[in-house]
């Protein structure tokens, strides 16, 4: 399923380059430097993050950065905006189960 | 507001919410706090809320053990629905330097005398605790697995809610702004809202408190001093105890909600009453925490503020009665560990006020050691 609109009346949308990334381990495809949300959001994947105390489903929501609602975690970072974060070929994505792993060492 | 009271309690803070609650326990019938503005809006909701026992200095080791005594069960004894989030997960307090180092080994030779169970800790086993420590130029560290944390709002809370259900006047927005007295007997209290005739008057007024003594002719020794502070964006668990440095002067704790609280105290800081938060301070803290705890260097911080400590001269606060004014207690002068002893002062002062001997001596807490000159010396203070 693609979500993605193709024609709009008023809005055009210029060439960009096709990436694959992978979104708990499964590869999924996006436009490179679109926001990492807007392609999990084609491509159907609306759960991005679980609550810190309830373990609730968490998604796509203020879509500027702000409310923590799609925290993810890219890379082993977490607290990720997947909002504002831009998509990069090879990016492994996953869902933040409430405050995410421990920060840790990474150079 | 009732028009009369067996006792008037000033502040609603950690430590009037205390004090309310014991006097009220302990069958006090008519007790009526008055809070300026609403609970922990003083120094209690802008603390970094850690409790510990590795002090230096007797007083405050015994206050601060029975304090934990207390806070291990006091959800339950207060009856609290919700959770006061008291975690124990002990204190590592670091040396970097050797006078600091030759410090500790005296305070816990002092602590284990009175029956505290830290030790001792190289730098590997301090690693081995806190695995994302940095313990680069660090000589050694003491640890006590009782000490820990708790959360000021909560806590406050729960006292509050246990005073008013022992039929208490939690009265909000309720400025104290005269006292009467007669034949040097506490009489009337002003308030904002109304005037409450009671013959016992206690000072919980946090900063305030030298402005509230002055209302019944005392002058406490004290000034205010801003503290700054700031927190984290939640993240996985990865710090259990309080980490602390006196020579570098931080503290650093992981809430169990994931955020990271932490603060630094400035030698330079001026007195006053300047609760306003700076970015030197902002800068200062992400460089010192993260030497100390690198792992933290991604992690974003969501908010930062600043509180006061009140300073006595011997960083021991002062507490109960003032001869020459019948009628007037006072629990104040924290010097920034306030929210620790709260539980065990709410004890003593109702104790106290009730004509009963305090099961804890402080004797030697009270305002005239001053002008006696006998200061105690606390080496342990951030
Ligand atoms: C940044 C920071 C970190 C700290 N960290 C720790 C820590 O780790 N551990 C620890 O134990 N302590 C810590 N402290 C110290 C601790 O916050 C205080 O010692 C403690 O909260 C004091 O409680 P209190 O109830 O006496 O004062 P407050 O919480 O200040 O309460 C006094 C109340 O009195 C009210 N009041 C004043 N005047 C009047 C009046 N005239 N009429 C009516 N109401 C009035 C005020 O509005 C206020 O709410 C820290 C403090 C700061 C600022």
């Amino acid at each position: 399923m693609d979500l993605r609109i193709e024609d709009h009346p008023i809005l055009s949308f210029p060439e960009r380059k096709k990436v694959k990334f992978f979104w708990e381990g499964r590869e999924v495809w996006g436009y490179e430097g679109e926001p990492v949300a807007s392609a999990l959001h084609a491509a159907g994947i609306k759960v991005l993050h679980k609550s810190l105390k309830l373990d609730h489903p968490r998604g796509f929501f203020c879509a500027i950065g702000n409310c923590s609602s799609c925290l993810v975690v890219i890379d082993g970072v977490p607290n990720v905006r997947a909002c504002t974060a831009k998509l990069r070929a090879g990016m492994r994505v996953e869902m933040q189960r409430g405050a995410g792993p421990a920060p840790s060492d990474r150079e | 507001m009732r028009p009369s009271a067996d006792a008037v309690v000033i502040g609603g803070g950690v430590v009037g919410a205390a004090i309310a609650y014991n006097l009220l326990k302990s069958g006090m019938k008519s007790v009526v706090l008055c809070e300026k503005s609403t609970f922990a809006s003083g120094s209690t909701g802008r603390c970094g809320a850690g409790v510990r026992e590795q002090w230096g200095a007797e007083h405050n080791i015994r206050l601060a053990k029975a304090s934990i005594d207390m806070f291990e069960h006091l959800a339950e004894e207060l009856g609290y629905d919700q959770d006061i989030e008291f975690k124990q997960k002990g204190y590592l307090i670091l040396a970097h330097t050797e006078k600091e180092w030759d410090q500790f080994k005296k305070n816990v030779e002092l602590q284990h005398r009175l029956g505290v169970n830290s030790m001792l800790l190289t730098p590997e086993e301090a690693k081995d605790i806190v695995p994302a420590l940095n313990t680069e130029g660090m000589l050694g560290a003491t640890y006590n697995s009782r000490d820990g944390h708790a959360n000021p709002f909560h806590t406050t809370r729960a006292f509050l809610q246990a005073a008013r259900r022992l039929g208490g006047d939690i009265c909000f927005f309720t400025e104290v702004t005269a006292i009467e007295l007669e034949a040097g007997k506490v009489k009337r209290v002003r308030t904002s809202r109304g005037d409450i005739s009671s013959p016992v008057l206690v000072n919980a007024a946090g900063p305030w408190a030298a402005v509230v003594a002055k209302m019944v002719g005392v002058d406490l020794p004290v000034y205010t001093q801003r503290h700054q502070i700031l927190v984290t964006e939640p993240v996985g668990w990865f710090l259990d105890p309080m980490v602390m440095s006196f020579s570098i002067g931080i503290y650093c704790q992981q809430t169990p909600h994931g955020s990271v609280v932490m603060g630094i105290g400035d030698p330079d800081e001026p007195k006053g009453y300047d609760t306003g938060h700076s970015w030197q301070f902002l800068r200062e803290m992400a460089s010192i925490v993260c030497r100390l705890l690198p792992v933290l260097r991604d992690v974003r911080v969501v908010r930062q503020w600043s509180g006061l400590y009140t300073m006595t001269p011997d960083a021991h606060p002062i507490l109960g009665k003032v001869p020459g004014v019948d009628g007037y207690y006072q629990a104040v002068g924290f010097s920034g560990h306030g929210f620790m002893l709260a539980p065990v002062v709410g004890r003593l002062l109702s104790e106290m006020i009730l004509g009963k001997q305090p099961f804890i001596d402080i004797s030697g807490l009270d305002l005239g050691r001053f002008e006696r000159g006998e200061y105690m010396v606390e080496p342990s203070v951030v």
